[in-house]
């Protein structure tokens, strides 16, 4: 074989990929636009976000902050082997940015927070227009509020890692002849740890003294109430499906003597792909 | 069962569509927990802040005879919900100045509400004209701030503007080096604001060739006027791979030596080799935090105290070994009574070694 025909497969294998992953797979049984992943399939949903933040944090100001946010999403459902108890795993990750004003624009937040959730789902109903996904999940949600106008306290940290419960419903109807799906999911943690500067503890001290059995804490919904709500329509477009949603995202916990509080409503735009998880078929 | 699976379905569905409403409630039971926008509304935030996170009322109450709850009842009779926003400044501003402190204060578009008589009461003690004579012309500028000479006598004059930023490690090791003949070293932190604790501990850390116990220090743990978390011990350590200085220092004070720059004084304090001369230093022992009204003014003030080694409060400043008063006559003649104070001292030191 020639340097050149060597040079042309292996081009070609690279567009080959390109295209799987770019444009989803069309099995002949999968007539309905949005249908669970069998084993060694893997959908994925990556959407654009765009909405408002309103976060609260005592620690480092009484005032309600609000603004604009940005930021991606990404959406996983996995076939796992169908005789497991677990037979779909679930993942939702999103990185996001927000600049925030204070009610009287005197002041400016920022904040930068993403997620990582990933759930072991029982596939608890099956019908032909109704998938219910029930299952543990395990959580990971980090994100920092940074207050310009503040002396010694300009930062705090945001978020917990723990977990919790997924419930994934999808439905899937007819409209003018439209083939679409309805999808609402949630994630509430249920335990877990965070961490929080204890009351006036200046970031400095904890970083001099240590003293971190202070600041960590254990999280149970009493004190550290969150959860991550989506609706979405899954629409087909040719040959792919487009996605437009609503994602939810709260966080309310009262740690360290300060209240808290992160809470974001994005619309969500993005494009769904099918494919063949090669690793499964090893 | 396939009805009673549908109705299962039908239920679930009802939950998970009607979790949407109570992530709203979440968000609003916050927004309960906040203060009105109005004259009363900003007066409430601000005593409440104060009240919950300032870590000098028993002190002050002792010292100076303030009763924060005696403040509240008397400048809430000035607060009314028809008055204006600069007119509400004032009465703030006056309130928060009957704590005397230099790290609390309201800033808004009106002014940066202040109280500085921890300065102004007291004599300045200190000449920036006579600063710059004595630094001359051809002073170093070790940059940030940090300015030095040998003066004429041999001996080693550092002025630090500002504990803002830190000289590094490398400009340190230059200066010490080539100070290195001199007699003795003269810090002048005359009217140094301070700026960052980690600045004057890096400077600090030249002149001991041990681990001093030098401070303490806490912080508020909770909002009752005695809610402190347990103390910790700042020990000062010689800096390792660095030069160090082991010839007598004398480190000039005045009160406009506040915040960082009174934490270098204090830190000092207990060190073999260096002695404090001049006048106490302005204070301002707590680490300042912020926090804000609902108007968007902000509020800052001391959540943090700290302690000399002897476990003293050094909010209203650190006392030097050896008391000096400027001289008028001294001024009129060119002359830095400080500095010549400290040269002689270096030199008498150097006699009776």
């Amino acid at each position: 074989m020639t340097d050149s025909s060597r040079c042309s497969r292996r081009l070609s294998s690279v567009l080959l990929a390109v295209l799987v992953v770019s444009f989803p797979l069309q099995a002949p049984a999968q007539r309905n636009v949005f249908n669970m992943p069998q084993y060694t399939e893997t959908i994925r949903i990556t959407s654009i976000e765009f909405g408002t933040t309103k976060a609260r944090d005592t620690y480092l100001s009484g005032s309600t902050y609000m603004g604009n946010t940005y930021g991606l999403e990404s959406d996983g459902w996995t076939g796992f082997a169908p005789y497991r108890l677990f037979s779909q795993g679930r993942t939702h990750s999103n990185v996001c940015f927000s600049i925030m004003k204070n009610p009287r624009n005197g002041g400016r937040t920022m904040a930068f927070w993403g997620h990582e959730y990933v759930g072991f789902m029982w596939h608890a109903l099956k019908y032909s227009k109704y998938d219910l996904l029930v299952g543990p999940a395990v959580m990971c949600d980090l994100g920092i509020l940074y207050n310009q106008q503040n002396s010694n306290n300009p930062v705090n940290y945001e978020g917990y890692v723990g977990g919790g419960i997924c419930v994934d419903n999808t439905f899937r109807f007819s409209y003018f002849g439209y083939d679409m799906a309805f999808q609402a999911t949630l994630y509430v943690p249920l335990a877990g740890l965070s961490f929080a500067p204890d009351y006036d503890q200046p970031y400095y001290y904890i970083y001099r003294y240590g003293g971190y059995g202070r600041n960590l804490h254990f999280i149970s919904p009493f004190n550290n109430r969150a959860l991550t709500q989506q609706m979405a329509l899954v629409l087909p477009i040719k040959e792919s499906r487009l996605r437009i949603g609503v994602t939810v995202d709260g966080l309310r916990n009262y740690l360290g003597g300060h209240t808290h509080m992160l809470f974001d409503t994005m619309f969500t735009v993005g494009f769904a792909t099918r494919y063949q998880s090669k690793k499964w078929d090893r | 069962m396939n009805r009673i699976r549908l109705k299962f379905v039908s239920v679930l569905a009802v939950l998970v569509t009607a979790l949407l409403p109570l992530s709203c409630a979440m968000e609003e039971e916050v927004r309960n927990g906040e203060y009105s926008d109005t004259p009363k509304g900003n007066f409430m935030a601000l005593w409440t802040i104060m009240d919950e996170h300032y870590c000098y009322f028993d002190l002050k109450k002792e010292k100076l005879g303030v009763d924060w709850n005696e403040v509240k009842t008397r400048y809430a009779a000035s607060i009314s919900d028809d008055m204006s926003d600069r007119a509400l400044f004032e009465v703030l501003c006056k309130m928060i100045g009957e704590l005397r402190d230099g790290h609390v204060n309201l800033t808004s578009a009106y002014d940066y509400g202040r109280n500085w008589s921890w300065k102004t009461d007291y004599p300045a003690n200190f000449s920036k004209d006579l600063q710059n004579k004595y630094l001359g012309n051809d002073y170093i500028m070790g940059g940030n701030g940090y300015n030095y000479r040998i003066l004429e006598n041999n001996i080693g004059y550092l002025v630090v503007e500002s504990f803002e930023e830190t000289m590094s490690d490398g400009r340190l090791n230059v200066m010490l080096n080539t100070m290195a003949l001199c007699n003795g070293l003269i810090i002048d932190i005359r009217d140094n604001g301070g700026g960052k604790l980690s600045a004057s501990e890096s400077l600090a850390s030249r002149f001991t060739e041990k681990k001093v116990t030098v401070s303490y220090t806490c912080y508020k743990s909770g909002p009752g006027h005695n809610d402190f978390s347990k103390l910790y011990r700042d020990e000062l350590s010689p800096a390792e791979y660095d030069l160090r200085w082991i010839k007598p220092v004398v480190v000039l004070t005045n009160r406009g030596s506040f915040s960082s720059a009174n934490d270098f004084a204090c830190i000092m304090k207990p060190l073999e080799n260096v002695t404090l001369m001049g006048d106490t230093t302005g204070g301002g022992g707590g680490m300042p935090m912020s926090s804000e009204l609902p108007n968007g003014w902000v509020v800052r003030f001391s959540s943090a105290p700290m302690f000399d080694a002897d476990m003293n409060h050094v909010e209203f400043g650190v006392a030097p070994d050896i008391r000096l008063d400027m001289k008028d006559e001294d001024i009129q003649a060119g002359v830095d009574t400080y500095i010549e104070s400290a040269c002689a001292f270096i030199n008498d030191k150097l006699v009776n070694f």
